[in-house]
């Protein structure tokens, strides 16, 4: 992680109470006090940039953000705003400034994301998170600053997701929303054909909602007992099985459910869903050839995120051979309908890199407007923190990154990253980056990745 | 962009049939005007005019260029050409299942030509992308496995295709051509996966008897009191002989540090002509690679997995730019690499200026070839293989509007 550390002293824009068992464990051992290294309190930051983009109005040339206590108090050009004279400085005059990126749907930095048994909507990423996973370093230093971490694509009911920072040592520390949404995926896995993958999904849907059945129908019956006096008890105490509550909650859309739709075939059953289940809130995670279902997924409504593969791919005709490049946000972009992209969490592919998938939508035709848009007020909305993240605008919370170029460029690097008025991120910090860069020699026995990868890309 | 003269197939053919004869002359001439040109052999030229004729270059110059009667002229404003990119380093057009001859670990006589598919997809793929020439390897399971071709990506026929055949040897050090292969331990000693060598010092020493032995045949050869009659001619001993005469190129696909060293090793031990493919730890052996002025096909500056327990820096094509060793910039290590030209834009986002860029994935790999005096370079005589972008090749958000090979539009 950046050498960077939290204050404890600032307060967090968001409070969390549930117990951690990590943290307790730390604590309990003493760690915590090594860990929680406290650096000066930064309760004011005045940050100067070339160019500011705040995704809430034009960008703005020559621009002052004043950030007290995690959140923006003033934005406006240089001469229209006084900085403290006491407060730190991020001097950006030569660089672009944008609110940080948001992914709607990540199972990056998980140590397990797919739990094998196929109906677990009680799981949390929680006690999956791995804050040391270089997922997180990766994430950081390519301007990403809200996550939601959920489970993977390999599970049906694959359990809830948190909405963190890259940043922390602890997943306490890093979370920004402990309550995510749920994970269902319609991916047939484990030697299931579609048919039993779609049947094992409405059957555990049915079962959330005969549960609900009978507890209304114990609920009634309690009623009834008690307006005839024949029961002691003053309050209804039944309740949910705590293991399908999760489900129970999905189809009363009290909570989210993010459900992964492989291809365009899986559609027509989302739509089923819708049919069924009405006060049920989805949003689509999309597989790459889901773009043929288009019209029919504008008609459902529903909030979309793109997976990481589904920017560009290669479509060959099965009968003809030919192959046809495609670019499903283009598709998407041009039927009017909105959308969220997701980032690789391998750390070999191009796709990990913010600016290549945008550029990649752009090289396609989408308007560069969009490519942004699909990385903050997008992702922020179908998260619902879009009253703070997304945007750089007064009272929002203090969220930004420093470019050294335009965000499309691949010249371009991060400099800095601002998380809730802190710098998080400094690119000169970057000790990684410079062992990567070659700048220092790597510490002995750093950096090999061992013998496992030595039969990998072979030809 | 899709201007084309449906007698210019006509004019290709003729030219490849006559070989290096200069441009059939009646043929139309087609002119390119307004685009930034980067000839890569010279400076770029902004609002630059290039003409082609009979599948050649026939002049490049600024607006000032008089433009000959009767031209077909393609109005390029606003855009970028270059030529088309050469990958120096690939396995492209060949089924998987071809790529490697298994029959023994040294098999130097075999000839990828011949397992190369015309119509394959990674041709439409790479002249789409702007590739419009590439080096065409055999596989990395044998230690030496036979010979390379430089082809262009367009073509109806092999012979159509092809620039040059035997164009290097390929010798692999490291892991690879033992990778599969198993000791004795009971079982059945004359299964494939029986076979020698099970190490990288089995590799090493395969390579190093293989040329041990063409010395040997060298030498019986020549032996004046030797009757000719009962000399039994070994394709695969002839082919080693001339790389021992430098007659034949020997490209060492070598990516850990060691086994760069090793591939610099042998060859001065032998004294053959060798290059340096992949490449991924050269960061290591900067100086030596200097020193030894051996040529380095990086592959590939996006992939952070080198293979091989290796360590992937990102400086590596900047460091060897620094020290003036010979590079150009390849697809073609494992993974999934991305098209040549955003390969080489990772190599500009680690610090490569886009001029050096441009070079790595045209002239200088066309050098590296031996093909330069065909492809590489907007001059005037190259071959009309030419790129139209519709911005700056390294910004992510270009792409090519239209490629040509012998001055004919390929892409789709």
């Amino acid at each position: 992680m950046t050498p960077a550390r939290r204050s404890s002293a600032a307060s967090p824009p968001h409070s969390r109470t549930f117990p951690m068992t990590l943290s307790r464990l730390l604590k309990a051992t003493g760690l915590a006090a090594l860990l929680a290294v406290p650096s000066a309190a930064q309760d004011q930051l005045v940050v100067k940039a070339g160019t500011l983009h705040t995704f809430a109005g034009d960008p703005i040339q020559n621009a002052v953000i004043l950030i007290e206590n995690g959140r923006i108090t003033a934005i406006g050009s240089a001469d229209e705003i006084e900085a403290p004279w006491n407060a730190k400085v991020v001097d950006a005059t030569n660089m672009v400034v944008l609110p940080t990126w948001v992914l709607a749907h990540t199972p990056g930095g998980l140590s397990g994301g797919n739990e094998n048994m196929a109906n677990v909507p009680f799981l949390t990423v929680q006690d999956a998170i791995d804050p040391s996973d270089t997922f997180f370093d990766e994430a950081i230093r390519n301007g990403v600053g809200t996550l939601h971490v959920i489970p993977g694509n390999s599970t049906l009911l694959g359990g809830r997701g948190m909405v963190v920072r890259p940043y922390g040592k602890t997943v306490e520390d890093m979370t920004v929303r402990d309550a995510g949404g749920l994970k269902l995926s319609l991916q047939a896995d484990r030697g299931n054909s579609r048919m039993a993958q779609i049947r094992a999904l409405r059957n555990a849907l049915k079962d959330a909602q005969d549960a609900k059945a009978e507890l209304e129908r114990q609920r009634t019956e309690w009623q009834k007992e008690k307006d005839a006096g024949a029961t002691e008890k003053k309050e209804f105490d039944g309740e949910i099985d705590e293991l399908k509550k999760p489900v129970v909650d999905l189809i009363d859309g009290a909570l989210t459910g993010y459900l992964f739709v492989p291809s365009a075939a899986e559609v027509p059953e989302v739509a089923r869903l819708k049919e069924q289940y009405p006060a049920m809130k989805l949003v689509l995670v999309l597989g790459p050839s889901c773009y043929k279902a288009a019209d029919r997924l504008k008609e459902l409504g529903y909030p979309i995120v793109l997976e990481d593969e589904s920017i560009e791919y290669v479509e060959r005709d099965p009968e003809t051979g030919d192959e046809t490049t495609v670019c499903p946000p283009k598709v998407f972009a041009d039927a009017g309908i909105e959308f969220a992209i997701s980032l690789s969490q391998s750390g070999n592919s191009a796709r990990r890199y913010p600016w290549w998938q945008m550029a990649t939508m752009v090289r396609h035709g989408v308007d560069r407007g969009v490519a942004l848009r699909s990385l903050t007020t997008v992702p922020a909305r179908i998260l619902g923190v879009d009253a703070e993240f997304g945007t750089l605008e007064v009272g929002k919370v203090a969220s930004l990154q420093v470019l050294e170029g335009d965000p499309l460029a691949a010249t371009t690097w991060t400099r800095w990253v601002v998380l809730e008025g802190e710098v998080a991120y400094d690119k000169t910090a970057d000790k990684r980056l410079q062992v990567l860069f070659g700048e220092t020699a790597p510490a002995s026995g750093e950096g090999t990745t061992g013998g496992s990868d030595r039969q990998e890309g072979s030809r | 962009m899709t201007a084309r003269s449906p007698s210019l197939r006509a004019a290709v053919l003729a030219a490849l049939a006559l070989a290096a004869s200069p441009l059939a002359a009646q043929e139309a001439v087609q002119v390119f005007q307004g685009a930034r040109l980067h000839p890569v052999s010279g400076p770029a030229i902004d609002n630059g005019v290039l003409i082609v004729a009979g599948g050649r270059i026939v002049a490049v110059g600024g607006a000032d260029l008089t433009v000959p009667a009767g031209a077909q002229i393609i109005d390029c404003s606003g855009k970028v050409i270059t030529p088309g990119l050469v990958d120096a380093g690939t396995t492209m057009g060949v089924d998987a299942r071809d790529l490697n001859e298994q029959g023994e670990e040294v098999t130097p006589a075999v000839h990828i030509l011949d397992a190369i598919d015309p119509a394959s997809r990674d041709f439409v793929r790479a002249r789409n992308s702007g590739v419009t020439c590439a080096q065409i390897n055999p596989g990395n399971r044998n230690v030496i496995g036979g010979f390379g071709a430089v082809v262009k990506t367009a073509g109806d026929t092999l012979a159509e295709m092809l620039v040059m055949d035997e164009s290097g040897l390929r010798l692999t050090m490291g892991s690879e051509p033992s990778s599969g292969n198993r000791a004795i331990r009971g079982g059945r000693p004359e299964g494939i996966y029986y076979r020698r060598p099970t190490t990288r010092m089995g590799v090493v020493w395969e390579a190093r008897k293989a040329f041990y032995d063409a010395m040997a045949y060298q030498q019986q050869k020549t032996d004046p009191n030797a009757d000719p009659e009962t000399m039994a001619i070994d394709p695969g001993m002839e082919v080693l002989s001339r790389a021992l005469k430098q007659e034949v190129l020997v490209r060492t696909t070598a990516r850990a540090e060691q086994d760069i060293r090793t591939a610099l090793r042998l060859a001065e031990e032998f004294g053959y002509k060798t290059l340096v493919e992949e490449a991924t730890e050269a960061w290591r052996v900067i100086d030596d690679l200097a020193a030894a002025e051996v040529p380095v096909l990086f592959s590939a500056p996006s992939s952070m997995n080198g293979g091989e327990g290796t360590d992937v820096r990102y400086n590596t094509i900047v460091a060897l730019a620094a020290r003036g060793v010979p590079f150009a910039i390849c697809s073609g290590a494992g993974g999934a690499p991305l098209p040549l030209i955003h390969e080489a834009t990772f190599a500009v986002r680690y610090g490569l200026s886009k001029d050096v860029a441009l070079a790595a994935v045209t002239l200088r790999a066309a050098e590296i070839l031996g093909v330069d005096d065909r492809v590489g370079s907007l001059r005037a005589g190259r071959d009309a293989d030419l790129v139209v972008w519709s911005g700056d090749p390294f910004d992510p958000t270009s792409r090519p509007l239209a490629v040509y090979v012998s001055g004919e539009e390929v892409s789709e």
